[in-house]
């Protein structure tokens, strides 16, 4: 169902672009994926890919320090960034007529970045990412849960062992060349990919993207990627976490396929079956039947070069009696697999997910990017609805006990009996 | 850089035209009065019910029935009914949310366009039938007492709950939580719950539908939902209208072990309806609005203070807060106060000039194409106008003032409406490590509570 033809180029130094019309709103959105994350990261200098998503923001060659910023606010630009394992996304949705300028603060800055770099616009950018690191994590309450299952479920130096914020040390100890060289590595144009959605011309697009981009050299061939694959957990693999929380808390990860297959298409939905919103099975059966929890929620991150996880957490004052209700209900999941409506609820919902993600130019965008760079096909966003209403019950039950079964996870548990 | 070569800046030609979407109004029989706006292309329509039922309207004793109402709305229409509701809901690809803020209890309905109807159908015995069941009422206590609990964890909502409790008089509802508190959640009854949504006043009710409506009948539909819909209690109290007491304070709320201080700078301001509003949003963006705003200029880019700041003002239906907010590393506390404080005096004392003006303007005029790009934020703004009494062109006319104002009129209605020398500054953090350095800076007295207070 592709609905919106898109036009797609390779430029001679490698950079994959696609185009899509949308003349809704007088806006375009520019959105770059880079194909690397925190993934690509080596041993001590991780929150490096991170670190560097923020010095793109501190000028390039033809841009002054705080120009980035200030250009496209005082256009009425929504713009940001963000990292991940897999990739490093920047985007900035722009009003029509300031397309250009937004191809060309992109293309500066993946062109000649270095130009700016100093000791100076690091230190202060290293002092900011600490802070954003104490923000979102540290002084939260459960804000470290993500950081420690994955330290859980990944043996240690594998690529996903560590999450994309890094560790102060390694923060404090990455210096300039780090970056230099991990820009000379990674930022080539042959390791992006570079969507353009909103109300354009698809020929004169291409051609300004030809214009602004076609002159930056290739770079060099991206290294190789370690690999990144993990089994179905086997065993729980737990850990009770001393911090101060307004509440005894249970957390579970489970390890699930790769994304871009069936099989991942199956266990998301089993995932959502189990502890998708208030009408799913663990909800009904924690909160409101047992009143064991007041919150309980399930959801998936996808992952296209290792396992794609799923988190369950669950707020209550009893976490072994979460666990074992938890595990009880994998049992009768994988056993039972799903009602018929249950597996017609999912696929409903999936829709509606689709539409959220796609309907703003914005969104659209980021998905092209994203299908771009992970599976070569930018269209492929558009099957999305179908891949969900194709999967069945068998599927999402043989997925559940395979993936999803009892005993076969990573968990933490804050405060609480034990 | 061999083989580099990079095209000039391109100069931008002027941003397109856009408007708000126009909604075309109506009114159900007897009922509520209705808004469609026709977005093509929307293929995820939205639907927002506002009732004149916000905390603001709570009989005394009740803080947080509201809130509880709306919650209880969500477990369906007959007693026990567990997933039922929610079940039906997502076999349309659609859900269903509601909430209290002061001002109104809001009902959300999200549902792709060809399933409008069907959805609707279900919304309406929601709203006309609710069972707001006891045993569900109890539950919900139960998980609001818990949410209480980690909303006082969080910094930044422990931050807000304290600016509101110190600027308002205690009288004032606004001066308690929305969603009440411990002692006032944990009294309610279903009888409580039942009695607030009973006197509910369909005709003051705003039903907004928005997204492609082409071939819909959103008129009717919407007719048909909420037609025959009739209150059963006496009228909730008026709202009161206990306007914010301005003073220079400094409050810490004490949370040992913090690794930052969640900072929050308050003061009262005129509600939306002020001819100023337009220019104290210009004034806030100057000051916290965006990465170059002058509190991130010095806070973020220039000393690392903070992951970020930001300004803004506080909508509430007979006042304004302007609050300006971020955390900071715990021992730089003091100094980002400071710099803070010259700079929320500074735009007093050496006013805007043009450039950031124009700046500011346009980040927020311009960025309304995108900020409205989806049925479910237009329909939520016209639905907010609707509740705060201002009008379906409201929009329209305050991005159009925003265009209109001047350097000198936006310091002008800063220095007005905010006096820097009484502001009230929250501090939740490690009270051990920030209590004297902030007494030093002799900008007002300290005070220190715990978090749980």
């Amino acid at each position: 169902m592709a609905e919106q033809p898109l036009h797609e180029h390779t430029l001679g130094n490698g950079l994959r672009v696609v185009v899509c019309e949308d003349h809704f709103v007088p806006l375009a959105a520019v959105n770059i994926w880079y194909g690397v994350g925190s993934r690509h990261e080596r041993a001590g200098r991780t929150g490096l890919a991170h670190l560097f998503e923020h010095l793109m923001f501190q000028g390039s060659a033809n841009v002054a320090e705080g120009e980035h910023a200030a250009l496209l606010e005082s256009a009425g630009a929504a713009f940001n960034a963000s990292t991940s394992f897999e990739r490093t996304n920047y985007y900035e949705t722009v009003p029509v007529s300031h397309l250009e300028l937004a191809l060309w603060l992109e293309a500066d800055r993946m062109g000649t970045l270095p130009a700016a770099l100093t000791q100076a616009n690091l230190d202060n950018q290293r002092d900011v990412v600490k802070n954003e690191r104490r923000q979102r994590y540290d002084n939260q309450p459960y804000g470290t849960a993500f950081e420690l299952l994955c330290a859980l479920t990944f043996p240690e130096g594998h690529p996903y062992a560590h999450t994309p914020i890094g560790s102060m040390d390694d923060l404090d100890a990455t210096t300039l060349e780090d970056c230099t060289d991990f820009f000379a590595t990674w930022y080539a144009p042959g390791n992006a990919v570079l969507s353009v959605v909103g109300d354009v011309d698809p020929e004169k697009t291409l051609e300004a993207v030809e214009r602004y981009f076609g002159g930056l050299p290739a770079g060099p061939e991206k290294p190789q990627s370690r690999p990144g694959e993990l089994g179905p957990l086997t065993g729980v693999r737990g850990e009770a976490v001393d911090e101060e929380v307004p509440s005894p808390a249970y957390f579970a990860m489970f390890a699930l396929p790769t994304d871009g297959g069936d099989d991942v298409e199956a266990a998301e939905l089993a995932v959502e079956i189990l502890g998708g919103g208030s009408g799913s099975r663990l909800y009904d059966r924690m909160v409101r039947r047992d009143e064991i929890a007041t919150e309980v929620w399930a959801g998936v991150t996808r992952l296209a070069s290792g396992p794609s996880l799923a988190i369950v957490d669950a707020i209550g004052p009893d976490p072994d009696k979460i666990a074992a209700v938890l595990d009880e209900e994998l049992r009768r999941f994988a056993a039972e697999g799903p009602s018929g409506d249950e597996t017609a609820r999912a696929t409903a919902q999936a829709e509606r997910g689709f539409l959220e993600q796609t309907e703003t130019v914005t969104g659209l965008a980021n998905a092209l990017s994203q299908n771009a760079t992970q599976f070569g096909d930018p269209a492929r966003v558009f099957t999305a609805p179908g891949r969900a209403a194709a999967v069945t019950g068998d599927a999402i039950k043989e997925m559940a006990g395979r993936w999803l079964a009892p005993g076969g996870r990573t968990a933490l548990t804050y405060g609480g009996t034990s | 850089m061999s083989g580099l070569a990079l095209q000039p800046r391109p100069v931008p030609g002027p941003v397109p035209a856009w408007a708000f979407p126009a909604g075309t109004p109506g009114r159900v029989p007897a009922g509520p009065a209705t808004l469609r706006c026709d977005l093509p292309g929307r293929r995820l329509a939205a639907v927002r019910l506002v009732l004149h039922a916000g905390a603001g309207r709570e009989p005394s004793g009740l803080d947080g029935v509201a809130t509880l109402a709306a919650r209880t709305l969500l477990e369906g229409t007959e007693p026990g009914g567990g997933t039922a509701l929610t079940a039906a809901f997502e076999r349309l690809g659609a859900s269903l949310y509601a909430h209290a803020d002061l001002t109104a209890l809001r009902i959300a309905l999200d549902v792709p366009t060809t399933r409008l109807g069907a959805a609707l159908d279900l919304f309406s015995s929601v709203v006309r039938r609710p069972a707001l069941d006891d045993s569900d009422v109890r539950r919900l206590v139960r998980e609001r007492l818990e949410e209480i609990a980690q909303e006082d964890a969080d910094p930044g909502s422990r931050a807000m709950r304290e600016l509101r409790a110190v600027l308002f008089p205690a009288e004032a509802r606004a001066a308690r939580p929305t969603g009440g508190t411990r002692d006032s959640i944990g009294a309610l009854q279903g009888a409580d719950v039942r009695g607030f949504y009973g006197s509910v006043v369909p005709a003051e009710a705003t039903a907004v539908v928005a997204g492609d409506l082409s071939g819909v009948d959103a008129d009717g539909a919407l007719s048909a939902a909420l037609e025959d819909w009739a209150g059963t209690g006496g009228p909730l109290p008026a709202a009161d209208r206990i306007m914010p007491e301005s003073a220079a304070r400094i409050v810490v709320v004490d949370r040992p072990g913090s690794v930052q201080t969640y900072l929050s700078f308050g003061h009262g301001v005129p509600d939306r309806s002020h001819h100023d509003w337009p220019s104290l949003m210009v004034a806030s963006h100057v000051l916290g609005g965006g990465l170059t705003s002058r509190l991130n200029a010095v806070l973020r880019e220039e000393k690392g203070y903070t992951y970020g700041m930001r300004a803004g003002l506080l909508r509430m239906r007979h006042c304004g807060l302007f609050i300006a907010q971020g955390a900071v590393h715990t021992e730089v506390t003091a100094d980002a106060v400071a710099d803070a404080l010259t700079e929320l005096r500074g735009v007093v004392s050496r006013g805007i000039d043009a450039e950031e003006h124009g700046s500011s303007v346009r980040a927020l005029a311009d960025r309304a194409p995108a900020e409205y790009e989806t049925a479910r934020s237009v329909a939520a703004e016209l639905a907010d106008t609707s509740a705060n009494g201002l009008g379906a062109d409201y929009p329209s006319a305050y991005l159009a003032a925003v265009r209109a104002s001047t350097p000198d009129g936006v310091a002008h209605a800063y220095r007005k409406h905010v006096d820097p020398e009484a502001l009230t500054v929250i501090a939740v953090g490690d009270a051990a490590q920030i209590r004297e350095p902030l007494e030093n800076l002799g900008y007002a007295t300290v005070t220190v509570t715990s978090k749980e207070d």
